[in-house]
């Protein structure tokens, strides 16, 4: 089996939720953000903590301690991944700024968010999970 | 994307803490809740079913609220992002500006619907 590795050139914005290390391609990451109080979506799920409103767009945070582990981890701040479909908000409680990332892209699990979770992946002495940010927002997208 | 269409005639309400937001031309009526058969909107939100107020829609369906004010400014209406579309089992129109938040836009015949499916509890 192929495995594949991060583009050599290819940079990272690596920030934490909790305890967990992220990394979603720099050219996605459009900006960190400290949000104001949300509006929270009728039937959403958990993890959907809510929207606000940024730069005329309705933009969803999406808490990732709770999608990810179950865990909530309670924090104002977010990455905001855009793509060409929209713009999620990612939680986080550290951000380490952009770095190359080095190991393995394959998922991390068979189901469900973790097939969208790559990796073994390092960003220095940090094991980080890189995120695939189209597999993301199809995964969030259709109900997860 | 271009500039949001503003909505003009709304019903601005709560279910809880939470906010929703009706097009006025899509109720029929509204009504005290007891003895209305209405689905409460209180369970879009994980909360226990309840409300002092019914939405009656043309097609006969009822969602229950707790405050409603009638609200005749227009105002912008801006895109739902699909995340939150699919939440809201698409009964979710888009997100009005208004007073300085946003509140969701429901379609109130869908939104009946909706809550219906999530286990039809009586206001």
């Amino acid at each position: 089996m192929a495995v594949h590795e991060p583009e050599a050139r290819q940079s990272y914005l690596v920030f934490a939720c909790g305890s967990s290390w992220y990394a979603v391609p720099a050219e996605s990451a459009a900006e960190v953000v400290t949000f104001p109080e949300l509006t929270r979506v009728p039937g959403a799920p958990a993890h959907l903590l809510g929207v606000f409103a940024h730069r005329g767009e309705v933009i969803p945070v999406v808490d990732m301690g709770l999608l990810v582990a179950g865990v909530s981890q309670s924090s104002r701040r977010a990455v905001l991944v855009r793509l060409p479909r929209g713009t999620l908000a990612l939680t986080a409680t550290t951000v380490a700024g952009v770095s190359p990332v080095t190991g393995a892209l394959e998922p991390l699990g068979p189901t469900g968010v973790h097939v969208h979770l790559r990796g073994p992946a390092k960003s220095g002495p940090r094991d980080v999970a890189v995120i695939d940010p189209e597999g993301l927002f199809d995964h969030l997208s259709q109900g997860a | 994307m271009g500039p949001p269409s503003p909505v003009r005639g709304m019903l601005l309400c709560h279910a809880g803490a939470h906010r929703l937001a009706f097009l006025a031309h899509e109720v029929l009526a509204i009504a005290a809740a007891a003895g209305e058969e209405a689905a409460s909107a209180r369970l879009a939100f994980r909360s226990p079913a309840g409300a002092t107020r019914v939405l009656v829609a043309a097609s006969g369906g009822a969602v229950g609220v707790d405050t409603l004010e009638i609200d005749a400014e227009a105002h912008p209406v801006l895109p739902a992002p699909p995340v939150a579309v699919r939440a809201s089992g698409g009964s979710l129109r888009g997100f009005v500006l208004a007073r300085g938040v946003l509140w969701p836009l429901m379609g109130l015949v869908e939104f009946e619907r909706f809550l219906r499916g999530l286990g039809g509890e009586v206001a």
